[in-house]
């Protein structure tokens, strides 16, 4: 029977932070992946020798000092995860879709501020304050200090605010309001049940800087395995915990896994969907509240994505740039899983390097949710009925209309590579409904995050504390750091960011 | 809210969603202590309680000197009465 120090259940990028943070600390970690290759969504995957990414498109934080920036270089693989900005002009662009309204969001808070006030000078004291707000919640939120990490933060006024309350306090101009919420798309939850305070901690890594990253998710994964390599690490794929057992006083001593093998191990941290956690828990061991809490989680939206290229465009103007296509301004109805009508649209375009060639990718993606696709719940890969195929060749081929007629320049030349479907992730990533962002964080709740009723069991991941990959990330440090050791941790972070 | 029905509403939460028999439930019953929570469980409890007196409770200060089954009780009394003004 192995023995190790930590087992880290599932290897996205909560779990390769987590894993490679206890390693450093020099403890014998086993990570655990369920799949067959680690990564999670940041895996990359190939057609017609494109590289295209599964799920991670782009990320805040990584401006000079930002948060993602820092915690690359304390897991020493900031050389190998290259950013990509965005350019400052042209590269962010909000179209909406009910009145032509355009608007290009440059980077900067403060030109972010500037630019919106240029675009409604009526506005311009709803907007100063909006982002002072911002700014104060950033400033008040000691997380985003990797030497200041807690489990427990001291909540502030502005957790209890949802961001609908706040824009409405401040102005009634639909575009506006739609400009300010439109992060919501990068959160998985509407404003009306967002607090404004996690919502301004995702938004503002987004307005102070968007990027892309050099080879995708891939790099990560592969800056990850390269210092997997020079610590205690085992990797297991395709692998998964069915139980836990030899439990006594509220610790597990035996992880077992879905292939029979028997692990012993002093933790345990679930980096997976807080529902996938609960069916591993041992029940008798949980009280009825918990589980009804864990329970009670709603699931975040997903994304119906087309990957394409475009065949005859230039690579070198063909630089990164967001486009989203709002069809209502009201995010709260965008983001509504009743909502019928025309879906929001995001359309990411970048020119990306595989072997000696660099393709012209374009990405588009469409929130979508669960309950349009429960139909075909039951059905897996490459054995999905016709109404479903169906149903993803006319999303496909709209989605394609869209971006023809947003790039008519692109018409000729663009072609659909390959689509998914929410089921299409959930096979392939075991997100429970393919969502993109875990669970829902709404106002007043609690997440899973940091002990489990049995104490050697912990959780992390993109349902903890801020979805995306810097929440994630910043999610494995706190855990990491209850596990080290404060102290140590303290001194390990310091010793790392002060080299 | 009438005290009674407070304390009955508090009380089906404990038996509810933590299994402790009923004549446990005593005002000066030390939740740590008596009743067999522990710090982890606190979160379940708020939750619990939010859901069964449709009330928002602050992760606060006032959360955290909770020690008794009767400090719940007028916990709850000050909430509700709190959210009717």
């Amino acid at each position: 029977m192995k023995r190790y120090n930590d087992i880290v259940v599932g290897s996205g990028i909560s779990g390769l932070t987590l894993t490679l943070l206890l390693a450093m600390n020099g403890r014998k970690v086993l990570l655990l992946e369920k799949a067959p290759h680690i990564g999670g969504s940041l895996i990359r995957f190939y057609k017609e020798g494109v590289p295209l990414d599964t799920g991670f498109h782009f990320t805040g934080g990584f401006s000079s000092g930002g948060i993602l920036a820092d915690m690359l270089y304390v897991l020493g693989i900031s050389d190998s995860v290259q950013p990509i900005f965005l350019p400052n002009s042209e590269a962010n662009r909000f179209v909406f879709e009910q009145d032509g309204a355009v608007y290009d969001m440059p980077f900067g808070i403060d030109n972010c501020c500037a630019a919106l006030c240029k675009y409604f000078p009526d506005e311009s004291a709803a907007i100063n304050e909006y982002f002072a707000r911002v700014k104060k919640v950033y400033q008040s939120t000691v997380t985003f200090d990797l030497r200041k990490l807690s489990l427990s933060v001291e909540p502030i006024e502005e957790d209890y605010i949802s961001l609908e309350q706040l824009l409405s306090s401040l102005t009634a101009n639909a575009n506006l309001k739609g400009l300010l919420s439109a992060c919501c798309l990068c959160f998985g939850v509407p404003p009306k049940e967002v607090s404004f305070a996690n919502y301004a901690r995702v938004a503002v890594g987004l307005y102070e800087s968007v990027a892309r990253i050099k080879n995708g998710g891939e790099a990560f994964i592969r800056a990850f395995r390269e210092r997997f390599a020079q610590f205690d690490v085992d990797i297991l794929c395709n692998a998964s915990i069915t139980e836990c057992t030899d439990v006594s006083n509220d610790i597990v001593g035996e992880f077992v896994l879905d292939n029979g093998d028997v692990m012993r191990a002093d933790n345990c941290i679930f980096t997976i969907h807080p529902q996938e956690v609960l069916k591993i828990l041992p029940r008798e061991h949980l009280s009825k509240a918990f589980v009804d809490r864990v329970s009670s989680f709603e699931n975040s939206n997903g994304f119906f994505s087309c990957f394409g290229v475009v065949k005859n465009a230039d690579p070198l103007a063909f630089g990164p740039s967001i486009v989203s296509l709002l069809p209502c301004a009201d995010l709260n109805t965008l983001l509504d899983p009743r909502y019928a009508g025309r879906a929001a649209l995001g359309v990411m375009r970048s020119a990306e390097e595989a072997g000696d060639k660099t393709h012209c990718v374009i990405t588009a993606f469409e929130p979508e949710f669960f309950s349009n696709i429960q139909q075909w719940a039951d059905s897996s890969v490459g054995m999905r009925p016709a109404a479903y195929t169906e149903y993803k060749k006319r999303k496909t081929e709209e989605i394609a209309r869209r971006v023809g007629n947003l790039y008519p320049q692109y018409r000729e030349g663009f072609s659909v590579l390959d689509a998914a479907s929410l089921l299409t992730f959930r096979d392939y990533l075991f997100s429970p409904e393919g969502n993109a962002y875990g669970i829902k964080q709404k106002m007043g709740q609690f997440n899973l995050f940091g002990k489990l009723p049995l104490v050697n069991l912990y959780v992390a991941g993109q349902s903890a504390v801020l979805p995306g990959v810097v929440g994630s990330m910043l999610s494995s440090f706190i855990v990491a750091r209850s596990l080290i050791g404060k102290d140590k941790c303290n001194y390990f972070i310091e010793g790392r960011l002060s080299r | 809210m009438a005290e009674q029905t407070i304390i009955n509403m508090v009380n089906e939460v404990f038996i509810d969603s933590f299994e402790i028999p009923a004549d446990k439930l005593v005002p000066e019953a030390n939740i740590f202590n008596d009743l067999g929570l522990d710090s982890l469980d606190i979160v379940d409890l708020v939750v619990a309680l939010q859901k069964k007196f449709a009330v928002a409770i602050r992760d606060d200060e006032r959360v955290r000197t909770i020690r008794t089954l009767g400090d719940i009780y007028n916990f709850i009394q000050l909430i509700k009465t709190e959210g009717n003004k």
